[in-house]
This record gives C-alpha cells, structure tokens and sequence, in this order.
C-alpha cells in the first residue's frame, strides 16, 4: 500500500496526463475519422452523382430509343467502378429497363423510387433523373457500397491506433518527465516533511527551487516555515539552555539560602532555647525572690505580680481589679488618711520615668491591713529607649522597722537611764570640784578633776551615740536657714580657739564669702567636729587651715591639717562609727569615735558630701559640700547666721509654671533646699496674674500649658514694664529653634529641653539666672 | 525680780539633793523637791515657788500631765522641764506644752541658777 501512496502523486499525474492525452487524442481520431467519413461519404455521393450523371447522361439516348443494349452496354461501363454494386435504368414508369448486376445476390429494386440518397445498410443507393433535354424521361439507380469506405474505416482505424499508441507513448514518456515539474517538489516537500517529522530536527530544507508559481511559493514557504521554526528551536534550546543555567544557578542559591537557613534556624533554636533558658532563669529568680516584685505599665496597673507579692498583698493579678497599683496597695497613709495619688511619689517617678529608690511607705494588703515597707521603683524602658513601664521592687519591713524602732527605743532609753544617774554623778562631782563645799586637797582636786573630765566624757558619748542615731534614722529635722559661711566658719572657731592654743596650733581662717542654706547648729557641729579631730592630730606648732569656696549649687569647706595624716585604705571608712585609724587615739584624744560619723550623717541630710584627702606635703583635708543658699543682693548679718533662720521676705522669689503637678513638685523641692520662696501654678494665665500682683525674681515656664501657653504668658509679661526684664528658664520638652526662642525671650533667659537635662543642671541654671541678676557677692568659679 | 524659791519634782532623789545643794551654794535660793507629779503639783499650789523644776519622765504622772493639772488649775509659776531627752522634735512639743525653758540632763551645776534666772528673765 506504501508503495502506491508514494507513487501515487506521479501516478496520478502521470495518469491524469495520459487520460488527458488519450481522450484528446481518441478525440482527435475520433474526429478525423468522422470527419473523414464524412467527406468521404460526400465525395462518395459526390463521386456516384458524378457517375451517375454521366451515366444518365449517356444512357439517355438509349432509353429515348428503347435501346436495350446500348443501356446494357452503359451500364457495363460500370465495370469499371468497383464500388459500384448495381445500378439500374428505369423508364418513366419506373420500370427496370436496364440492369447492372454483377455481384450475386445483388439486385436492383423492383421500381424506382424518387430521386435522393438512401443509405441502406452498407450501400447508398442513388435515385437520379434521366433526362433527354429538358424532359425527364427515365431513373437512373446507382448503388454503391461502402466498401471504399469500410477500406478506409479500415484504414482510418490502423492510423487512429497507430496514432494512438504512438501518443500514448510519447505521452506517457513525456509525462513520466514533465510530472516530476509538479511532482518531485511535492514528493520532496513531503519526504522532507516526513524526514523533519521523523528525526524532530529542522535543519533539513527542501530543495529550493526556481520555479514561481504555486509550487514554488510552497516549498519556499516550506522552507521559511522550516527556518523560522529552527530558529524557533534555537531559541528555545537557548532558553531552555539559559533556563537550565538558570535553574542551577538558583539551584545553588538555594542550596546556599537553604544551609544559610538551616543554620540560622538552628542558632535562632539555640537562642531560643537559651532565651527560654533565660526565661526560665528569670521566672524562677522573679518566683523565688523573697522580695515582691511588680511590673507596671504606664498606667500605673500591675502587669506583672511575682507570688511573693502576691504573698505579701495577699493580691493575685486578677484581685487588681482594674485598679492603678496606687489605688489598690497606696491608697492611704500609715495612719488610714487617705493618700492622694497625685502626691505618691511612686506614681511622679512612673510618669516622669525617674527611678526611686528605697522609699519607706504603708502598703495595704486585700483583707485592709496595712504593713510598713521600703520600696522602689525603676522605669522599664524598650531596646528603643521608649518609657513603658517600671518595675517596683519592695519589701516588708515590718520587722526590720520593729527592730530600728527598739533600736532607736533602746537607744533613747538607754540614754536617758544613762543620763539619769550621770545627772547626779556631775552634779555632785562639779559641785565638790568647785570648792563650794570647801576646800578639797591638791590631790582630793585632781581626783576630782579626773572625775569631772570622765563624765563629761561619758555624757559626751551617750549625746554623740543619741545624736548619731537620731540623724542618722532621719529623725532630726534640720531647720534651715541663710548661713553666712565667714560667719559659722567664725563660731566653730571661737569654740576652738582655747583647745587650739593649749595644743600650740594655729588656726587660719581664709576668707569665705558664700550664703548657705542650711541648720546653723548643726553645720557648726560639723565645722566643730572636723576642726577638734585637725586640732587633736596635729602635733604642735602646726597649721590648721580652713577655708572654703562657694560652686555652681553648692559651698565646699575644707579642714586641713599637717598631722600624721590618714592611710589611703581608711581615707573612706574614718566616717563610719566607731572607726579610728588607731585604736589608741580614742583613749589619748578623748574622741568618741562618732564624731566623723555625726558629720556625714549631717552633711548628707542637708544634701552634700563629705570626704577625705590626703594633705600635701602631709596631713589630712577633710571637704563637706552645703547647699548655697541664693540670697538677693544684701549679705547677712552675723546676728542672722547665728539664728536658726526662717525663710525671710528678702530672699528671691521663683515662680515654677509647670501643668505637671509632680514635676513641679520636684523642681519646688530642688530650690527649696537652697532656701528658694519657691512657688507653682500649673495654669498660665494664673502665672501672669501672679507675677503681676507680685513680681518674682525668677520664672521657670513650661510651654504646654492646659490654657495659656508659654508663648502666651511670655507675651503677655512683656507687656508689664515691671516683668518684662524678669529672668527666665524656659523648661521645655523639645528642643527650640532660634525663631522660637525669640518669642521667648523676657529678660536673662536661658533655655533648658526637659529630656537632656539632670536636676542638677536645673538648680545650676536656676542659680546661675539670679546670681546673673543679683550680681550677689557669693558668686565664685568653682 | 530674782526668785527665791524653786520647787524641784523629780523622782530622783539625788538629783532633788545636787540641784537643792548647787541652787543653794550658787544662788543661794531655797529648794523644795517632790517626788511625784502629783505631790509636786500640791506643793506647788500651797509653797507657790516662784519656779518650778519639772522632771519630764516620771513614773504615774509624768512632766507634762503635772504641767497641765498645774495650768488646769490656773498656776502661773514658770515652769521649767528638767529631762534626759533633748531630740528636737521633743523639745518644740515641750515648748508647745508652755514652759519656761527646757533644760537637759545632765546638767552643769555651776551653771544651773544662772540658766534658770535666764529663762525667767524672759517675760
């Protein structure tokens, strides 16, 4: 079957061909023999008509005169003519008169039939007149056969198949060639087809070709086809090339991402682990501390209670309630009056996010009993530095306060049953030893003596061991007051100066010139303490030195003297109690060994410092630091430094502007240690009139004020001739450019952003501001 | 005027007999002691001292609760508290309570009159 089909477009062609050529040329045959036939015939008739005539013609006369031989004679001059089978004479009645036939069988017909061509079977047969002039006086009929004719069909059909077979040949021969015109592009289209389809490859072309028909457009399309369609197979090895690179290329990227992965993953399960770990570390530390522990947020409700505050409190989380930690464990004072939240402490340090520390308060438990505790609070802050909370870490003090307060119970008893007896014990012993009982012996007197300087001895101590504890547990109040420095530096001497002589010491006094805020009595105790101890360790003939100089918020007092001096190692423990460098020195020097230990304890409740240093070329230096007090421009008199002083009218006034009640109260506090008339509105327009009705000496101003803001305020003091040259500290929270600060501007005015700037830089500027306006005499670069 | 006449109330004794003797040899003022608030105070209102030595921690009836039966009844003789505390805050409240003057214990016996006249000195 393959066969055929691949034979079968120049089988068909050839086939068509052939057809073609033999139909035309059957056709043609065809044609030419009946055409030739035809003529034939007509020739034929022609030619008997001829025959005929001549015949008639000549038989005429016969027939005129009844001639029968002379018709026979005529008509046997058709002899001949071969084709001529019979023919016959007839008279006018068309009876035979004469006949031809020499062919057996053959006969003429009986009569004449009128004149015309017959074709009967294989002969025509003519009928034609006689004629004798113009009168027609017989029929003359001629048959002739067609055996001319059939030699000539005959003859006719040799050359028709000669022709045809002739034909056939050459058409086939020709065809068989110029098919392939058609054919072969065709069969090579197809094989290169098949070939393209069989090997899947596109490289094959078919033969191009000259031809510019049809054909020619196909295979050219065909091959254009196959161009376009390799490059196609190009590209898309290309891309499946460029793919596969790809493909690898993102193979190994992710192999790598994937290992990369796989390793973070397994250091972030580490760090997970360790982080729970932690976690777990961290809850057990929070869970076993002994201590109670909170977690706030910034609103000030618990977020997070360890169970030893749930202990202490008897408060689980949920117990809370919804209750600010204030609300539900601060809510009153230690004596059931009710504590306001604004005034916690706590609750300034939360908002403001300041720590405090070791605060001493009442929280109460569920069930309304209360327990005395030390607590502080630190702000929480995120790894941004944002404020979201503070943690309050406290303890029951109940116990630890029972036991101070039977120290201090103790303590105090103790010195009064000690006094009690001491009472009697000196007064007796200062009354014989004063001779008013009468006269005693040299010796009696000694021995009285001694007795007297020992009690005082032991009076003294049971006062210092009193005194210390009492300062110490903060009992004391200091009563502060503007304390001329020359002039308790001048008390503290005067005390000394028959000690110092009897020593052979000298005591220099240097100028001091500061005002400061602070318990005459007590800074003159401390003067007099730190002056015995440089008297008492200075061999004779020495200097004590005590002089004295006035810092940005704080005076510093320095005792030196060129004794034996103090061993680096014990420079910072000779304050502690009972602590002396030598153990010797208590019984020599009559020191009780708290002397040092009272002057801390009163250096540091007025808010300074207290330290020791070695003394060049030797010796010791002993500095305390008080507090300056900011006085306007007249310095005290002796007689006021000597008073415990009351805040009096003269000193400068300073006007705090701030809606943040606890921050006011915190920069309130910070002045009034330097003995500052410190007073706070949280309303500006309340500000202005304020200052109006009373001008004050400085003004510290927040800008977001709830009415009139600082921008306000400041516009409206300009407008008062009295304000307008007012220093001001303008406190706010953002930084300020300088237009700003222009708007701001009243009189000295100095610019301070509430997140860069300590306590300490405040109260600086603050005294900075009035000793700039003042122009006291205190003022001293440290 | 000088006074002449102190009344001590302390429980005691020998503190009665050192301030009596120092008074005595110093000021040469006379001295009457008690040994209780309650018979201080009756002595006071009989004797009328011209001032009154309190001791501030006694048994029964302490110093201010002498002072205040000795104001009830309308006394006016200075008092002075005589005690062993001196805290600050103990001092204002005694002063609080309206005495004269505080003077702590021990005391300088030397020194004791003119305390005393000081303290009266104020009127």
């Amino acid at each position: 079957m393959t066969t055929k089909r691949q034979c079968s477009i120049r089988e068909k062609l050839t086939g068509i061909i052939m057809i073609t050529s033999t139909t035309a040329v059957l056709l043609a045959c065809a044609g030419f023999t009946v055409t030739g036939l035809l003529n034939f015939r007509k020739r034929l008739i022609a030619d008997i008509s001829t025959i005929s005539r001549v015949i008639a013609s000549n038989s005429a006369a016969a027939l005129a005169f009844n001639d029968q031989p002379s018709a026979h004679e005529v008509l046997g001059a058709l002899q001949a003519k071969p084709s001529v089978i019979a023919a016959g004479i007839y008279n006018q009645r068309g009876e035979p008169f004469a006949k031809y036939e020499p062919n057996h069988g053959i006969t003429i017909p009986a009569r004449a039939l009128p004149d015309g061509v017959y074709d009967v079977d294989d002969h025509l047969e003519l009928f034609s007149a006689i004629r004798l002039g113009d009168k027609r006086i017989g029929t003359l009929y001629v048959s002739a056969d067609n055996r001319d004719r059939a030699a000539r069909v005959q003859q006719y059909k040799e050359i028709a198949a000669v022709i045809v077979v002739f034909s056939l040949l050459a058409a086939f021969l020709l065809a068989a060639r110029l098919q392939r015109l058609i054919s072969a592009p065709i069969v090579e289209l197809a094989r290169v087809a098949a070939l393209v389809s069989k090997e899947k490859s596109f490289i094959v072309r078919a033969a191009p070709t000259k031809l510019n028909d049809e054909l020619g457009n196909l295979v050219n399309a065909f091959n254009r086809m196959l161009d376009e369609l390799e490059q196609r197979d190009h590209k898309l090895v290309e891309h499946q090339t460029q793919l596969e690179t790809t493909v690898a290329q993102r193979t190994a990227e992710l192999t790598v991402a994937n290992q990369e992965l796989l390793m973070a993953k397994n250091a972030a399960e580490k760090a997970a682990a360790q982080s729970a770990q932690l976690a777990r570390e961290s809850a057990l530390i929070l869970n076993n501390a002994t201590d109670g522990i909170l977690g706030l947020g910034l609103d000030n409700r618990p977020a997070f209670v360890n169970p030893s505050a749930v202990r202490m409190l008897g408060m689980r989380m949920e117990d809370f309630d919804g209750k600010t930690i204030h609300e539900a464990i601060h809510h009153s004072h230690a004596d059931g009056t009710p504590f306001p939240e604004e005034e916690c402490v706590n609750t300034i340090a939360m908002r403001s996010g300041i720590p405090i520390g070791m605060v001493d308060d009442t929280f109460w438990r569920a069930d309304g009993t209360s327990f005395p505790v030390e607590y502080s609070s630190t702000p929480m802050r995120d790894e941004t530095g944002r404020h979201i909370g503070a943690v309050v870490v406290f303890r029951d003090v109940t116990e630890r306060r029972a036991i101070e307060k039977l120290k201090s119970e103790f303590v105090s008893t103790v010195s009064h049953e000690l006094r009690t007896p001491l009472t009697s014990i000196r007064g007796a012993l200062g009354l014989l030893s004063s001779g008013l009982l009468g006269p005693v012996a040299e010796t009696g007197q000694r021995m009285l003596k001694i007795a007297v300087d020992n009690t005082d001895r032991l009076v003294r101590l049971i006062n210092d061991i009193l005194d210390l504890e009492r300062v110490a547990s903060g009992e004391v109040e200091l009563k502060r007051g503007p304390l001329d420095a020359q002039t308790v530096v001048n008390q503290a001497c005067e005390g000394l100066q028959p000690m110092a002589d009897q020593e052979g010491i000298r005591i220099v006094v240097e100028p001091f010139a500061g005002t400061l805020w602070g318990d005459s009595d007590r800074v003159i105790q401390t003067l007099t303490n730190l002056i015995g101890n440089a008297i008492k360790f200075s061999p004779p003939n020495t200097v004590v030195t005590l002089s004295g100089t006035a810092g940005a918020t704080e005076f510093t007092f320095c005792v030196a003297d060129q004794g034996r001096g103090v061993p680096e190692d014990k420079l910072s423990t000779i304050f502690q109690r009972f602590s002396q460098v030598d153990a010797s020195d208590s019984r020599t020097k009559g020191g009780s060994g708290l002397g040092l230990a009272i002057c801390q304890s009163i250096v540091t409740a007025h808010g300074g410092r207290i330290w020791a240093e070695k003394n060049e070329p030797a010796g010791t230096r002993v500095q305390f630091t008080i507090p300056l007090a900011v006085r306007a421009a007249v310095s005290q008199t002796a007689a006021d430094a000597a008073r415990p002083a009351i805040p009096n009218g003269d000193a400068p006034s300073v006007l705090i502007v701030e809606d943040d009640f606890d921050l006011g109260r915190v920069m309130t506090e910070a002045l009034q240690r330097h003995g500052l008339q410190t007073f706070h509105t949280a309303s500006g327009s309340e500000a202005v009139q304020l200052c109006a009705a009373n001008p004050p000496s400085l003004i510290v101003l927040d800008l977001g004020l709830p009415d009139l803001d600082g921008y306000g305020v400041v516009s409206a003091l300009r407008k008062n001739k009295q304000l307008k040259n007012v220093p001001l500290l303008v406190y706010s929270a953002l930084d300020l450019g300088s237009a700003e600060q222009c708007r701001l501007r009243l009189g000295p005015t100095e610019f301070l952003t509430k997140s860069r700037c300590s306590l300490t830089d405040f109260e600086e500027h603050v005294i900075g501001l009035l000793k700039a306006v003042t122009g006291a005499k205190d003022s001293h670069a440290a | 005027m000088p006074p002449k006449q102190i009344l001590i109330i302390d429980d005691e004794n020998d503190i009665q007999e050192v301030t009596r003797l120092s008074l005595q040899l110093t000021e040469s003022w006379t001295v009457i002691g008690a040994n209780s608030g309650a018979a201080g105070a009756l002595l006071a209102l009989s004797e009328c001292p011209d001032a009154i030595l309190l001791d501030v921690m006694m048994p029964d009836m302490d110093g201010p609760s002498t002072l205040r039966v000795l104001q009830q009844q309308k006394s006016t003789i200075p008092v002075i508290f005589l005690t062993a505390k001196v805290q600050l805050a103990d001092r204002e409240k005694y002063m609080q309570l309206g005495v004269r003057g505080i003077i702590s214990k021990p005391f300088d016996p030397l020194t004791l009159g003119q305390q005393i006249r000081e303290m009266l000195a104020w009127e």
